[in-house]
């Protein structure tokens, strides 16, 4: 029998825990973002009105508007920002085109229920420089998609609307189901939003993008509840190592 | 909205196949889904104009043809005479009433009226209100129907305060508040404009005269009416996205020619309120610019055709539709252009941008990692809740009660999140969380917090296993190897809390900016490239713990057990650790504490399940020699 003193005692292995699986998503993604050229900006999530709808050409009767879409606070002096948009029109406002900036972060709607949340993470991209078009667009998009889901990810592109970019679009990727998904909202910027900013509008042109942090998150890590990320759950969230 | 595939392809030369019909609706960025004939519509909220079938069918029409199917009433009509006044002709710009008479309302539905409420159209209620809700599903303009007999007085349109409960044709009572847009009779609200008629002007099955009313309102009017009042109004979907101005008098032909199939008509009169503001919209031609738009190499011919197929008059100049609400500009034109060729078909153009640094070595990037590094797990909380401090900024509209300010720490949240895993039996809690928090003073301020709290074992490994978190652990790795005092901590009295538990908890909270540089840059940042794992769906059965005490007494052996003891997975094994290692020096023997959590993601597992795993998988490590566990 051998002596007690030259046993080692058991190798201690570093418990570590974890970042929350949405901002490891959200750097995945600004990471990308910044591989192919741009720059991330910060802005406040309580906005005025003129920065998170009237800028972004978000005309006073859209449906978006409206007190059952929007958080409204201190008697209707500001609002909780509805996407990370305003930010972008903060930066142009203090440049100079070309620009490539994404801005990502915390955003509400007012909406509660199994597959909407009243807060949720948006990462959205812009770029402004002479004769960027729409095939521009395209490529930009499918660069980005090719590094979520690889190079053999089967893309579409379908008209769309949003106040802030003409034309609109709306792109889906197949799933292994063989259904279309959606994955994120993009555009030609609208010229109105480039002259709100004082850009030329007939010497600039733009594109832009916006993903949804959480429909990508659960896409990759195949969690099927939105709703799983915000329980706070030691059992989920150790998952994310 | 629901279109019947067989109804619209009436409006449609070619008969395209319903894959083929389908596939040019996405291409044109009509969603839909398909059920059968019927297609169930999801339309962008700019294109109010495709919310019927001649709607569709225009935009189809570039691919498959127009067929003109709409049969009108053409005969001249007697002008109607009508005590109205337009009070509002902002809200309402132009309106139109036609009165009918005929003189048998108990009629049999012609086969395409009959086959729509067969099909989408819903109950029947009365002659009159059918051919109108079909009306709305063939042109998409909503039109009202009034008992003629029922308005005896002057008839008003107006925006005005309103204090009123106004019964609905449908039954229901709304309690009208604020500024609506309203008809009135003799003082009484009989309709809320561009949603719904009300109960004492409605037509009934025996009503014989009918006045119908056709008006284009401004969406800014009447948006938000229907979801204020929670009526479910096709009128009001239409209205907040813009009907055609100039189809007044083209409507109610047809109402006339429909009700002309199905009875005798006795009188028809008709009259026009206001103008269809006529500043008709030209665009100059420039081809140019469109492919400087989307980066495509069309010719001036090819651009004019695709527009004509859309129903754009094509002159000196491009003139707009007056339905087509949504184009302005030569980029809305672009739209249309791409939504012909096929957004898929545009080929793809690279950008020229250079690679920037990533901003990964910053404070958050920093704190992240010392806090992972430490075993802690982030957590991302809503903003919401109840407590209403004096800083607290208010949200105007909010979920509801407990969620109509926003907070001004993060302690609640985070205690909320300790509470909710020690319910669910985890004895080893590290949380942190880093957010913006807003509060009030004279500005709106913002200050980005880190808040971290801990209870509980300091981990799941031996030498941890029986210590528990305190402040000092805390002052460890946060203030001590800093040689400053930056974080504050306290603990938190579980006295308010309701919980049993007795591990103490200690909470950190500070704002970023009071952490100085020199704690920053003695840190690093040690991330890893996202490797999106697999994730695992949580049980909600119960766990069970078996703790098990293994007595060594071959030396040679003990890192073998553990290492069989580490290895040792299962799919109802959710965690595994050894949580004592004792050398009994007397005895010559050493003792290891090994645990084993059980959970199913199927059941609540029984006592005999568990013991009938704990023999399958103890078994090697029980017959090794000079192993054993005292009682088993």
């Amino acid at each position: 029998m051998s002596n007690l003193d030259i046993i080692n005692p058991p190798v201690i292995f570093n418990e570590l825990g974890t970042i929350h699986p949405i901002n490891q998503t959200k750097d995945f993604l600004l990471r990308l973002l910044s591989d192919i050229g741009f720059e991330e900006v910060h802005g406040p999530e309580i906005e005025t009105e003129e920065f998170n709808f009237d800028m972004l050409n978000i005309k006073k009767s859209h449906p978006a508007r409206q007190m059952h879409d929007t958080f409204y606070v201190e008697n209707k002096k500001n609002v909780l920002r509805t996407h990370t948009s305003p930010v972008q029109i903060r930066s142009m406002l203090e440049s100079k085109p070309p620009i490539a900036f994404t801005s990502a972060g915390k955003v509400y709607r007012k909406d509660d229920d199994a597959t909407h949340l009243p807060m949720f993470h948006q990462v959205e991209g812009i770029y402004v420089d002479e004769n960027v078009t729409f095939a521009n667009l395209k490529d930009l998009i499918h660069k980005i998609l090719y590094e979520l889901f690889g190079d053999n990810v089967q893309i579409r592109f379908r008209p769309s609307y949003f106040p802030f970019t003409e034309p609109s679009a709306e792109v889906d990727i197949l799933s292994d189901s063989g259904k279309w998904l959606e994955i994120l909202g993009c555009g030609v910027v609208n010229p109105v939003v480039l002259e709100n900013c004082n850009i030329n509008s007939n010497k600039y042109s733009g594109l832009a993008f916006g993903l949804g942090v959480e429909r990508i998150a659960m896409l990759k890590y195949g969690v099927n509840d939105i709703r799983e990320f915000y329980k706070s759950n030691l059992d989920f969230l150790a998952q994310f190592k | 909205m629901k279109i019947n595939y067989l109804d619209l392809t009436n409006f449609l030369s070619e008969k395209p196949s319903k894959e083929e019909l389908s596939q040019k609706l996405f291409q044109l960025g009509h969603e839909h889904e398909i059920h059968g004939d019927i297609f169930d519509m999801e339309l962008t909220p700019n294109r109010g104009d495709c919310l019927s079938l001649i709607g569709l069918a225009r935009d189809l029409a570039v691919f498959f043809g127009k067929s003109n199917s709409i049969e009108l009433f053409n005969d001249d009509i007697e002008p109607l005479e009508i005590d109205f006044e337009n009070l509002s002709p902002k809200d309402c710009p132009k309106i139109s009433f036609l009165e009918i008479e005929i003189e048998d309302s108990k009629v049999e539905y012609k086969s395409y009226l009959e086959n729509f409420f067969n099909t989408i159209g819903g109950n029947k209620a009365n002659l009159f209100t059918d051919i109108s809700n079909y009306l709305s599903y063939e042109l998409g303009q909503p039109t009202h129907c009034f008992d003629r007999e029922a308005i005896k007085n002057k008839l008003i349109f107006e925006n005005k305060k309103c204090n009123a409960i106004f019964k609905t044709l449908l039954g229901s009572e709304v309690s009208l508040k604020d500024r609506n847009c309203v008809f009135s009779s003799n003082s009484e609200i009989i309709s809320l404009a561009g949603v719904m008629g009300g109960a004492s002007t409605a037509c009934s099955f025996n009503t014989k005269k009918v006045l119908v009313e056709c008006a284009y309102f401004n969406p800014e009017s009447i948006i938000g009416k229907s979801i204020k009042y929670n009526l479910v109004s096709d009128a009001a979907h239409k209205f907040e996205r813009g009907v055609d101005i100039a189809s007044q008098e083209m409507v109610l032909r047809r109402f006339t020619k429909i009700v002309k199939d199905h009875a005798k008509i006795k009188s028809i009169r008709f009259k026009s309120f206001g103008e269809a503001h006529n500043e008709d919209l030209n665009i100059p031609i420039n081809v140019n610019k469109i492919n400087k738009i989307l980066g495509t190499s069309l010719n001036k011919d090819e651009y004019l055709k695709h527009l004509k197929g859309l129903g754009f008059d094509i002159l000196d100049e491009i003139k707009v539709p007056s339905y087509r609400h949504d184009i302005e500009t030569n980029n809305d034109l672009a739209e249309e252009i791409a939504r012909v060729i096929g957004y898929n078909n545009i080929k793809s153009n690279p950008i020229n941008l250079q690679k920037i640094s990533d901003n990964f070595d910053g404070k958050v990037a920093k704190l992240e990692s010392l806090l992972v590094k430490n075993g802690f797990f982030e957590v991302i909380n809503f903003p919401f809740t109840s407590s209403n401090e004096k800083e607290s900024i208010n949200i105007d509209n909010p979920l509801d009660s407990n969620r109509n300010s926003l907070r001004e720490s993060l302690k609640n949240s985070l205690i909320e999140n300790l509470l909710y895993n020690e319910r669910r039996q985890k004895d080893s809690i590290k949380l942190f969380e880093i957010s913006d928090i807003y509060t009030k003073g004279i500005q709106i301020k913002q200050q980005k917090k880190l808040g971290l709290i801990i209870s509980g074992r300091q981990g799941h490994n031996y030498n941890q296993y029986s210590k528990k978190l305190d402040q000092k652990y805390l002052n460890n790795f946060l203030n001590e190897s800093h040689g400053k005092d930056i974080f504050e901590i306290v603990e938190i009295s579980r006295n308010s809390l309701n919980t049993k538990k007795k591990d103490k908890i200690y909470y950190v909270e500070i704002p970023l900016e009071e952490i100085p540089d020199s704690f920053f840059s003695k840190l690093s940042t040690q991330r890893k490239a996202i490797d999106f794992i697999e994730y695992k769906p949580i049980s909600e059965y119960p766990s069970s713990t078996r703790d098990f005490s293994f007595v060594i007494e071959d030396m040679q052996v003990v890192h073998e057990i553990i290492h069989m003891l580490n290895n040792i997975s299962d799919e109802i094994i959710k965690d595994s650790f050894l949580f004592d290692y004792y050398k009994d020096d007397k005895r010559k023997i050493i003792k290891l504490g090994y645990r084993f959590i059980f959970q199913s993601h199927l059941k609540t597992l029984s006592d005999s399940e568990i013991n009938k795993k704990v023999n399958e998988i103890l078994s090697p490590t029980l017959e090794t020699d000079g192993v054993s566990i005292p009682g088993m």
